[in-house]
């Protein structure tokens, strides 16, 4: 039996070994930043969680394919990066609908109007995000939001370096810009 | 969308010691940092049950059958015969080996099926301890078709018999490194995204054999 904390090249040993069900481990090390990373690529929870089930399951079915398990979750980004890019390519745009970005989550804390600001400035973020092309707004999910190396980004989507740093250097001004429409 | 100050893309980027900004760009640093920070919330959501009822419906990505086993079973098929030769400078040389052992192939092997072929794996890897091939032919399991290189001279072999039709494959070299076949000369996308390719390899039944 794998424990919960054995490195990735151990629980796929296992797996390919026959045990189905030391999968799971996998799934709740790299489910959480997977939902966010497709979350973000999307604007829709529902379909974000149908792309990283999709990507988990072929994952499953090709894991005897990942030639570096040392680095699977490279390798996971990269299917469900792949899988969100055919999601968007379905809807015939790479942008998300701002109808699929949510509106400010309010709550009913004692400080209304700090609620309030933080919640108008999630939503503007958001929207910063999702009026971005799709390979700029993956470029910065995954440099900012999943706080991945460069040379890591270059494996997950197999785009240059430079070119990389060039969607995310634009993500950043898109995103500034629009923050300072909030501290105007 | 304006450009903005090269100073606070390079502290974006851990280049430069956000400290030394002037103040207007440790301002939108920190804006920056705090909008980012806003992203990061992790959706409420889990589809972990979803996914394990749904693999535990599908085979494990392995096969039932040891390598050895599948080894054996390889060796018991019919054959018969495709050369695929490799490495530039010895194509010619290739050419000629090609011949050879589609005439000279053991009479005392087994029966070339009509539906199959014998696919000769060629590729020069100087220096290496270990080539192996896997593919679709073999669910991309390793240890099942190696290379030898019997004389030393970095020129690495193997011959196995496969179903006719396309199959994808790559080279492993020191059980770590995956290589696609430079000279395969037909490439797929491995369906993964990031631009990475199969070598393609197209085996001719023995009943299309001249």
């Amino acid at each position: 039996m794998v424990n919960d904390g054995a490195p990735d090249i151990e629980v796929v040993a296992r797996v390919l070994g026959g045990d189905g069900e030391a999968f799971g481990i996998l799934i709740r090390r790299y489910e959480p930043g997977l939902l966010r990373f497709a979350t973000r690529m999307l604007g829709n929870p529902d379909a974000a969680a149908d792309a990283v089930a999709e990507s988990l399951v072929r994952a499953y079915r090709h894991l005897a394919q990942c030639r570096d398990p040392g680095r699977l979750r490279s390798w996971l980004y990269r299917i469900t990066g792949n899988r969100c890019r055919s999601h968007l390519a379905r809807r015939h745009t790479n942008d998300i609908s701002l109808s699929d970005v949510p509106p400010p989550a309010l709550a009913d804390g004692s400080d209304t109007w700090a609620v309030l600001e933080r919640g108008e400035q999630v939503a503007l973020v958001e929207r910063a995000l999702a009026s971005l092309p799709a390979e700029k707004r993956e470029a910065f999910v995954l440099k900012h939001v999943e706080g991945m190396s460069y040379e890591e980004m270059a494996t997950v989507t197999g785009a240059r370096i430079p070119t990389l740093k060039m969607r995310v250097h634009r993500a950043r001004e898109a995103l500034l810009a629009a923050l300072e429409e909030v501290v105007r | 969308m304006s450009p903005i100050d090269p100073r606070l893309q390079e502290a974006l980027d851990l280049e430069r010691d956000p400290g030394d900004l002037p103040v207007d760009l440790r301002e939108a640093y920190a804006r920056f940092n705090a909008a980012t920070q806003m992203l990061k919330a992790t959706p409420p959501v889990s589809v972990a049950a979803r996914v394990m009822a749904e693999i535990r419906q599908i085979p494990p990505p392995v096969h039932s059958e040891g390598p050895a086993r599948r080894l054996i079973h390889w060796l018991g098929r019919p054959r018969a015969v495709t050369v695929r030769l490799r490495p530039v400078w010895t194509l010619a040389l290739a050419a000629g080996l090609a011949a050879v052992l589609v005439l000279q192939w053991p009479s005392g092997g087994p029966t070339p099926g009509v539906a199959q072929g014998i696919a000769n794996f060629v590729g020069q890897f100087p220096g290496a301890r270990s080539v192996e091939v896997v593919g679709s032919f073999n669910d991309w399991s390793r240890g099942t078709l190696h290379l030898n290189d019997d004389d030393g001279d970095g020129i690495w072999h193997a011959k196995a018999v496969l179903p006719a039709g396309q199959h994808e494959y790559m080279f492993v070299v020191d059980g770590e490194r995956w290589v696609p076949d430079p000279l395969a000369g037909r490439y797929v996308d491995d369906g993964f995204g990031a631009g990475q390719q199969n070598s393609l390899l197209i085996v001719r039944p023995v009943s299309a054999q001249p």
